[in-house]
């Protein structure tokens, strides 16, 4: 469903990301860890339309998206939702709902889908007309997902939602990720937290110094040395 | 005491028109992070507007709101498409110097054209009610001023409500506060700028009208109303479209209380140094939220 081949991000001369390859097929829930600094929010604001390449394709349904816009990325179906919780925080919780089916194919449903959203956090529903600024952190990572969701994504990328988390929040996060999964949505996890995110995807890709240093299905690179000692140990 | 109330009332008067004026650059600010220091000459285009419909068609300046706000609305977009549209892509602070720049340079052919168009004379417009006032007690409210404050409250609230209640008003707020997080939202916010930057020549137009008629105009008046304009942004704060209004009334009360107490020549001087005091110690404004 999404496809990046060979990509290289600069910023300015020095370059961050190096030939990453990986793939995300339809209906699958891929995760991508590695260290901080590692240059995994880089490739996705570069999939984002956000950061130009400096070489490299990205595909979306078997059609480019290089070049493209970040709204009309979204439109396509692919949205992220960025870290740090990132809502409009002087907009209300509704508006902030609201805002998220701008794109046209999801501005028509965009009632029904508020009530979606509103079933899967009804904890959104109680704050709607509070400000965004007024929730606490988890409350915040909901609604930046919910945000995402009132567009109607194919494919949702998801950029360390259990970052600065409580532990009980993380894993309520991480169900509804799998129950969106369930939806039809496709996945793709971005993620320090390796066990979790290796336990929630189907495959896994470990990226370190801007390379894909090791990939595989999620049950071997639990079981692979190498990842057990760089992300699994503590 | 009369003489005193009779002050404020004129510093209301003269301050709604700060406030309409810093209205369309805080806009124009606030989403675009552009500062747009030919908005004074925007202004003044829509003084001129006016005065050639009042002169040359026989329009009632009241009535040429309309016309004069479109016509501003369309400059605006010419503007925005051959100017500004460069620049908006850039990170937030070479917006700004890019714009200053732009912008000085807009007003300097804004002005010369002026000039050579319309001579350097100073002009307003006097229409058969332009006299018109009504007394109650010791102070005098002019008819054509009073109309011009009614005026920028209803513009006022017209704009709060395409804010806070519509969709597009609604992507305006959403891209003031975070254009990268607006784009991710779906939002095309390259349309987004062009409503912005077509809505705050269109209420520099507006301010035009109430200028021409309430007061005068002549090539030279856009600096003037850039910097009320921006002295008023700065006391306001951003973000709050009625602080914006009232920060101008502020203005407008405190020049003419201070111009009664040590005479005109200082008029000008007040709001500089409201300015000063303000960037100093309160530089987020009176009613700007954490974003100013």
């Amino acid at each position: 469903m999404l496809t990046v081949t060979d990509l290289q991000v600069a910023y300015g001369e020095i370059q961050v990301v190096w030939d990453v390859s990986f793939s995300v097929p339809e209906g699958s829930i891929v995760a991508i860890i590695g260290p901080n600094g590692a240059g995994k929010s880089t490739t996705l604001k570069s999939i984002m339309g956000l950061l130009p390449l400096k070489a490299g394709e990205i595909s979306f349904r078997s059609e480019t998206i290089v070049g493209a816009p970040s709204y009309e990325i979204v439109r396509a179906g692919l949205v992220l939702v960025p870290e740090a919780r990132a809502t409009f925080s002087t907009l209300t919780v509704l508006e902030n709902l609201e805002l998220g089916a701008f794109s046209e194919r999801a501005r028509p449903h965009r009632h029904e889908t508020i009530g979606q959203v509103f079933e899967i956090f009804p904890i959104l529903k109680d704050r709607q007309s509070q400000s965004a600024g007024t929730l606490s952190g988890g409350e915040r990572q909901m609604l930046a997902i919910g945000k995402a969701l009132m567009a109607k994504p194919e494919l949702l990328i998801l950029d360390e939602p259990s970052l600065g988390l409580a532990p009980l929040v993380v894993e309520r996060i991480f169900e509804v990720i799998e129950e969106i999964n369930r939806q039809g949505v496709s996945i793709l996890l971005v993620e320090q937290n390796a066990r979790l995110s290796l336990e929630t995807a189907h495959y896994g890709y470990v990226i370190e110094l801007g390379r894909i240093v090791n990939e595989g299905k999620t049950e071997d690179l639990l079981q692979d040395s190498r990842v057990q000692d760089a992300y699994l140990s503590f | 005491m009369s003489s005193v109330l009779q002050s404020i009332l004129s510093g209301i008067l003269v301050g709604a028109i700060y406030g309409l004026a810093a209205l369309g650059l805080s806009l124009a600010f606030g989403v675009l992070k552009i500062l747009n220091v030919a908005h004074g000459e925007l202004i003044m285009v829509g003084g001129y507007a006016t005065f050639f419909m009042f002169t040359l068609l026989g329009v009632d300046p009241f009535l040429s709101m309309a016309a004069v706000f479109a016509i501003l609305v369309v400059l605006g977009l010419g503007l925005h498409t051959f100017l500004f549209r460069h620049i908006v892509t850039l990170d937030e602070e070479n917006r700004i110097k890019n714009s200053l720049l732009i912008g000085f340079g807009l007003t300097l052919i804004l002005h010369t054209l002026a000039v050579r168009l319309f001579s350097a004379d100073d002009r307003s417009i006097f229409t058969d009610y332009s006299t018109l006032a009504w007394t109650v007690g010791p102070v005098r409210f002019p008819a054509v001023k009073v109309a011009g404050l009614l005026i920028a409250i209803v513009a006022v609230l017209l704009l709060e409500f395409f804010l806070t209640r519509t969709y597009w008003g609604k992507a305006l707020r959403a891209t003031s506060e975070d254009w990268v997080m607006a784009s991710l939202a779906g939002i095309d916010i390259r349309r987004v700028y062009f409503v912005a930057f077509a809505l705050s020549a269109g209420l520099a137009g507006l301010t035009g009208v109430l200028i021409s008629v309430g007061f005068s105009i002549n090539p030279s008046i856009g600096l003037q109303w850039t910097l009320k304009a921006l002295i008023v942004v700065v006391l306001a704060g951003l973000g709050s479209i009625p602080g914006t209004l009232l920060g101008g009334l502020l203005l407008g009360v405190a020049e003419a209380l201070s111009s009664l107490q040590f005479g005109g020549e200082y008029r000008e001087i007040v709001g500089l140094v409201l300015f000063l005091i303000f960037l100093s110690f309160r530089p987020q404004g009176l009613f700007g939220g954490r974003h100013a």
